[in-house]
């Protein structure tokens, strides 16, 4: 798997043809290719990825990079396998964890997800009317009174007073937390299926329309907003609950 | 990351900090929430109805330093202004008062859109209160 993408240009040091990372032929470490973390990997842009399989490359290509292999007398050399240990980890980091490995996808798609917000509020300030949420306004409200009871939570134990009735609600509502998170996870897979798809058909040599990858891209873009409200909500439940 | 005095002050002293009756006809209630960390905040205001002047706003943010600062600070700007005056509050203006950082303009963007909320829901109430539009749009 790693081996694949650029080996098209020779080895700096032996001159034969090389692979993206080390050559092939003679094992020296090359000059760090401008490739994203997918292309890092040799991998094709899709999101339903085999984990197991990529920390066994990234593991093999650790060693293969590492900086303090003591065959490396060149110091070009060095410094290259410095550099490309140092985006291997990156990559690794970023593809192994599913809302991470998204979000890079989406940024490397050209989605920003700030200048989405920003781009409805310059509109909702041209047109003079109230802007959209981006997130659907129940789940606004849900987060809101929540976040209002585990204030309470807070002040009640500050004060050194007990409220049962409160935590058990609370304690209900981390559970529903827990499973809507679960779904949006869910949710995510499907997202990835129909992403992965029209990669796939495009790999084919099929046509993609620009709008078909555009649909897919928003759906995944609207479960991560509403996903963060979520994290934020669970994590501040537990704090809430342990303190 | 390092705040400004004038966040630090409002963060320690948020001026009306509260709520007012969702339901009263005087008054708008904007919630809105910023995708990218998952902050919310909610801004009431309470208009006087012969006057358009916003006489009253409440605030509550959950959500970042900057973001309490921000509101508070709105709720302080719209007080004696008029509806339509209110509008044209934009967030740089708020990211200037407080020199909030670029990672920190989100933030202000949310009061902005809490601002706008508010009103455009005072608007609705007060279009479905009189059938025969009063304003002229
Ligand atoms: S970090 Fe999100 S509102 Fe400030």
């Amino acid at each position: 798997m790693a081996t694949q993408g650029e080996s098209t240009h020779s080895c700096w040091s032996c001159g034969a043809m090389r692979a993206a990372h080390f050559c092939e032929a003679c094992g020296k470490v090359q000059p760090p290719a401008p490739a994203d973390y997918f292309a890092f990997f040799g991998l094709p842009r899709k999101l339903n990825l085999d984990v197991a399989a990529l920390e066994k490359d990234f593991y093999e290509l650790s060693r293969k990079l590492h900086p303090d292999l003591n065959a490396r007398t060149d110091k070009r050399e060095q410094e290259w396998s410095l550099e490309q240990s140092s985006l291997l980890n990156d990559a690794y980091r970023t593809l192994k964890d599913p809302i991470r490995r998204t979000q890079y996808l989406l940024q490397l798609e050209g989605v920003e997800l700030e200048e989405q917000s920003k781009a409805a509020t310059e509109k909702a300030r041209a047109t003079g009317e109230a802007k959209k949420q981006i997130v659907p306004p129940d789940l606004l409200e849900e987060v809101f009174d929540l976040n209002m009871q585990l204030e309470e939570l807070r002040m009640h134990k500050k004060m050194g007073e007990d409220d049962p009735a409160l935590i058990e609600e609370i304690g209900r509502q981390k559970l529903e937390l827990e499973e809507k998170r679960q779904a949006l996870l869910n949710e995510l897979q499907a997202d990835w299926k129909t992403w992965d798809g029209l990669i796939g058909r495009e790999q084919a040599g099929q046509l993609v329309s620009e709008d078909e990858r555009k649909q897919a891209r928003d759906k995944m873009v609207d479960l991560l907003n509403r996903r963060n409200y979520i994290r934020n909500l669970v994590r501040d439940v537990n704090e809430a609950l342990e303190n | 990351m390092s705040y400004s005095d004038k966040v630090i002050d409002h963060y320690n002293n948020p001026r009306n900090v509260g709520s007012m009756d969702k339901s009263s006809a005087d008054v708008g209630t904007g919630l809105v929430g910023a995708p990218e960390c998952g902050d919310v905040m909610k801004l009431q205001i309470k208009v006087n109805p012969a006057t358009n002047v916003i006489e009253e706003a409440k605030f509550k943010t959950f959500g970042c330093g900057s973001a309490i600062a921000s509101s508070s600070l709105a709720t302080e700007w719209v007080k004696g202004k008029t509806v339509d005056e209110a509008l044209s509050i934009k967030n740089m203006d708020i990211v200037k008062e407080l020199s909030l950082p670029p990672v920190k303009i989100h933030c202000s963007v949310l009061a902005e859109d809490a601002i706008r909320a508010a009103i455009g829901d005072w608007k609705k109430k007060q279009e479905s209160a009189k059938p025969v539009a009063v304003e002229a749009r």
